[in-house]
């Protein structure tokens, strides 16, 4: 730490006089070995993810995985059935325990400090998270005043019908298709407008024109400085909005950007 | 959003959807009634002994009933995972806790009110019972087996076995509440003094409490599994 710090000093100074800190790192590392150059603090972003692992009886699921996502950034994850895509996801929202490593929302951690980070996000899952015998309507009401937002009629009646559901606002829940309650998920995401999406599968029981409608939406997202992290397999809508992607094999992730994946898989 | 507004929204959400689906007071209600006709057939009652071993066969109605009622209550959460989104809500866990307590509270109250009359008329009781004073019998008791049963029915939610491991868990702990519950309510229909039976609701009132403090501080490790 000490050792960081008087870098930092160092650099400011050396701006003045056009040192540079790594040559001062170098002298100083060379002048006095056995003083080993601090590991810099990291820059963290809206999602930092750091040596994070879990484990599910001694089997390893995720293994050191690294990663940061920067506001405004939409990152994907993509990777075969079991690789750990949505354990890292279930972490992140902190639904499980990581069983070693750490990860940052917001710069808030997301083991020690639960409370805060649920602040920051909002997830859709495979499950919708609707109550069967509430409408629409409701469920939006319930789940705006849970997280402390006060509902607006109109704005939920216009939401609803940016998601095709605005003849259904007064209809239950149960009667609603999976492709229904996931872009009655997604109605509650743009009413709640959080820091961070992490959306699992989001296109999975869409139809073309829900799933046109989700990257609309993702891309605005970004655009007003949302950040998203989301797993999904089909890579022709995701490589429609991601800025970066991930390839998620043994639990860990390797990183390829977007044109290397189009190109790979031919998909423009 | 503040403490008692969580409250309020869980009771909201769950007395709406019992209205709309009437799953659980229907399902306690008519279990309870097949309680009463079996113990009315089976017992060859006469009005003495009917007065002697009614408090005994009330409890027993309430507490089957209530296993019924309680263990379902998590199902709904459970659905479309619902449970994941009150987890990761923004919202002092215990004030989950004490909005589920409400609710299932309530409709145990609301079958019980309506069950009753019905044991009186089965039974043909003489009640020379203070109602205010039963009423409190009951709510009490209610109360401790509500704050047991929403506590367990959190814990087993995502076990496979819930329904045989849930009585089985809960009821041993609830043998004070039904104790207390049953010398409380045969002291008010015999019209005994309050000296006699005093004591009981009190000790109905501190189990209650008791259950209700230990189970809204251990509810977000439950919860968080």
């Amino acid at each position: 730490m000490c050792v960081t710090r008087l870098y930092a000093s160092i650099e400011s100074i050396g701006r003045e006089i056009t040192w540079n800190s790594s040559d001062l790192k170098n002298c100083i590392e060379n002048s006095f070995p056995g003083l080993q150059a601090a590991p810099a603090p990291p820059a963290r972003g809206m999602i930092a993810v750091e040596h994070l692992s879990k484990e599910y009886q001694h089997a390893a699921v995720l293994r050191d995985v690294t990663l940061s996502v920067n506001a405004g950034e939409c990152y994907a994850l993509f990777g075969a059935n079991g690789a750990g895509k949505t354990t890292l996801l279930r972490i992140l929202a902190t639904l499980q325990r990581p069983s070693g490593g750490r990860f940052f929302l917001g710069g808030v951690d997301g083991v020690a400090q639960r409370d805060a980070a649920r602040q920051l996000f909002s997830l859709i899952a495979h499950g919708s998270h609707h109550y069967d015998e509430l409408t629409a309507l409701e469920n939006l009401y319930f789940s705006i005043r849970l997280h402390g937002a006060k509902p607006d009629e109109d704005a939920c009646q216009t939401v609803l019908e940016r998601v095709g559901l605005g003849d259904f606002t007064a209809s239950r829940v149960r009667v609603f298709s999976s492709g229904m309650k996931k872009r009655l998920a997604f109605a509650r995401a743009m009413l709640l407008r959080p820091a961070i999406l992490f959306l699992d599968e989001p296109y999975a029981a869409l139809d073309e024109s829900g799933m046109a409608l989700i990257n609309t939406f993702l891309a605005e997202h970004s655009e007003a400085g949302g950040t998203v992290l989301m797993t999904s397999h089909n890579r022709f809508m995701t490589a429609q909005v991601a800025h970066r992607v991930g390839i998620m094999e043994g639990g860990r992730v390797n990183e390829m950007g977007v044109a290397e994946m189009r190109r790979r898989h031919e998909l423009f | 959003m503040n403490f008692f507004s969580v409250i309020g929204l869980i009771v909201w959400k769950d007395g709406l959807s019992e209205l709309r689906s009437r799953e659980n007071i229907s399902s306690m209600f008519f279990f309870a009634l097949l309680t009463i006709f079996i113990f009315n057939f089976s017992l060859p009652l006469d009005q003495r002994v009917a007065q002697t071993l009614a408090p005994g066969l009330i409890w027993i109605a309430f507490s089957f009933t209530g296993v019924i009622g309680l263990g379902r209550s998590f199902l709904a959460e459970r659905d479309n995972d619902c449970l994941e989104a009150l987890l990761n809500a923004p919202v002092p866990k215990g004030a989950l806790y004490l909005g589920k307590l409400l609710g299932n509270f309530l409709f145990m109250l609301t079958a019980e009110v309506l069950l009753f009359p019905l044991f009186i008329l089965f039974f043909n009781l003489e009640v020379n019972a203070n109602p205010g004073l039963l009423l409190l019998v009951f709510i009490l008791g209610t109360l401790g087996l509500a704050a047991l049963g929403t506590l367990f029915s959190a814990m087993m939610v995502q076990v496979r076995a819930r329904e045989v491991m849930f009585p089985i868990l809960m009821l041993p702990l609830a043998v004070p509440v039904l104790i207390a519950a049953v010398q409380a309510t045969a002291g008010i229909l015999q019209g005994s003094p309050w000296a006699q039976y005093g004591s009981w609701i009190s000790l109905l009132a501190v189990f209650d409490l008791i259950f209700i403090v230990i189970a809204f501080w251990t509810f977000e490790f439950i919860l968080e599994g």
